[in-house]
């Protein structure tokens, strides 16, 4: 039997392309569902299954106002992300950086052979 | 001579299996292309954070193994192996790509270069079988798999009444 994706965390959460779309339109502030999808142009449901993955994550916290359900962003949990990130680009930053010093080191020695 | 371009590495998460990093240089792509496959380069920029590079071994041919091992200030050694699927100088290598503190993690690696007007912009692709591979990388260094935790964490330290204990 075929596994299911996993929707398990943070990472999985935001790499899908409409996710981050509406974690994008709730920078804005709190919203109801209706609003999403009308800003979207994203079915219902389709909605309504990216914010049920974006709540598992605590991407988004969900409270019910009357008949409407009105979903917000929790920015601290993408602390981690940012955390994870800043350091992964470090790590590449810092290697690719050499690389560069190093290419340029090996063209002056070229072109001052050259002449 | 231009500024160099340090930092200007974009990272990107396009789905849930790939990290692919893209950076330009300013060298012909010929130049570039050795850089990162011939080991006498190799050993000058592998390392990460310029730990001390131990081996450097790299067969350049589809079949052809590499290994790279750089040892940490706190002595941790981290090998790296792999072996060659494709070679296309100056613009393109595939390799497989295993880090011996993962063990059972087989990523795929790719490196392709582009060059416009003296300009060689790099393409590093690295591709997970499985989510389970990837999550190794989008985990590792001090980052709990369990983001509660963090979380947890943070709202204590906001929290003006001061810290909570554990438990």
């Amino acid at each position: 039997m075929a596994r299911s994706p996993t929707t398990s965390d943070v990472f999985n959460a935001i790499a899908e392309a409409h996710r981050r779309e509406i974690l994008d339109l709730l920078i804005e502030g709190e919203k109801a569902v209706g609003a999403i999808v009308n800003d979207l142009s994203m079915s219902q449901p389709q909605v309504s299954k990216h914010l049920r993955v974006l709540s598992e994550v605590g991407l988004v916290r969900c409270r019910a106002e009357g008949r409407l359900r009105l979903y917000r962003l929790e920015p601290a949990r993408l602390r981690p992300l940012q955390e994870w990130l800043a350091k992964y680009e470090q790590a590449w930053n810092e290697r690719l950086d050499r690389v560069d010093d190093y290419l340029r080191a090996l063209q002056d020695k070229e072109s001052s052979s050259d002449t | 001579m231009t500024p160099n371009r340090h930092g200007s590495a974009i990272i990107e998460f396009p789905n849930e299996l790939e990290i692919v990093v893209t950076r330009e240089f300013d060298a012909p792509i010929g130049l570039v292309f050795d850089v990162f496959t011939k080991p006498e380069h190799v050993r000058n920029h592998i390392a990460p954070f310029g730990e001390k590079v131990t081996v450097c071994s790299i067969d350049l041919r589809v079949g052809g193994n590499y290994h790279f091992v750089f040892v940490t200030d706190d002595g941790t050694e981290c090998s790296f192996r792999g072996t060659y699927l494709e070679v296309e100088p100056p613009t393109r290598t595939v390799e497989t790509w295993a880090f011996e503190g993962w063990p059972g993690v087989e990523a795929v690696e790719s490196m392709d270069l582009h060059e416009a007007d003296g300009v060689t912009k790099l393409t590093h692709r690295l591709a997970f079988p499985d989510q389970a591979g990837r999550d190794h990388m989008t985990k590792f260094d001090g980052i709990e798999a369990n983001f509660d935790h963090v979380e947890d964490y943070l709202r204590s330290l906001l929290d003006p009444a001061g810290p909570v204990s554990g438990s």
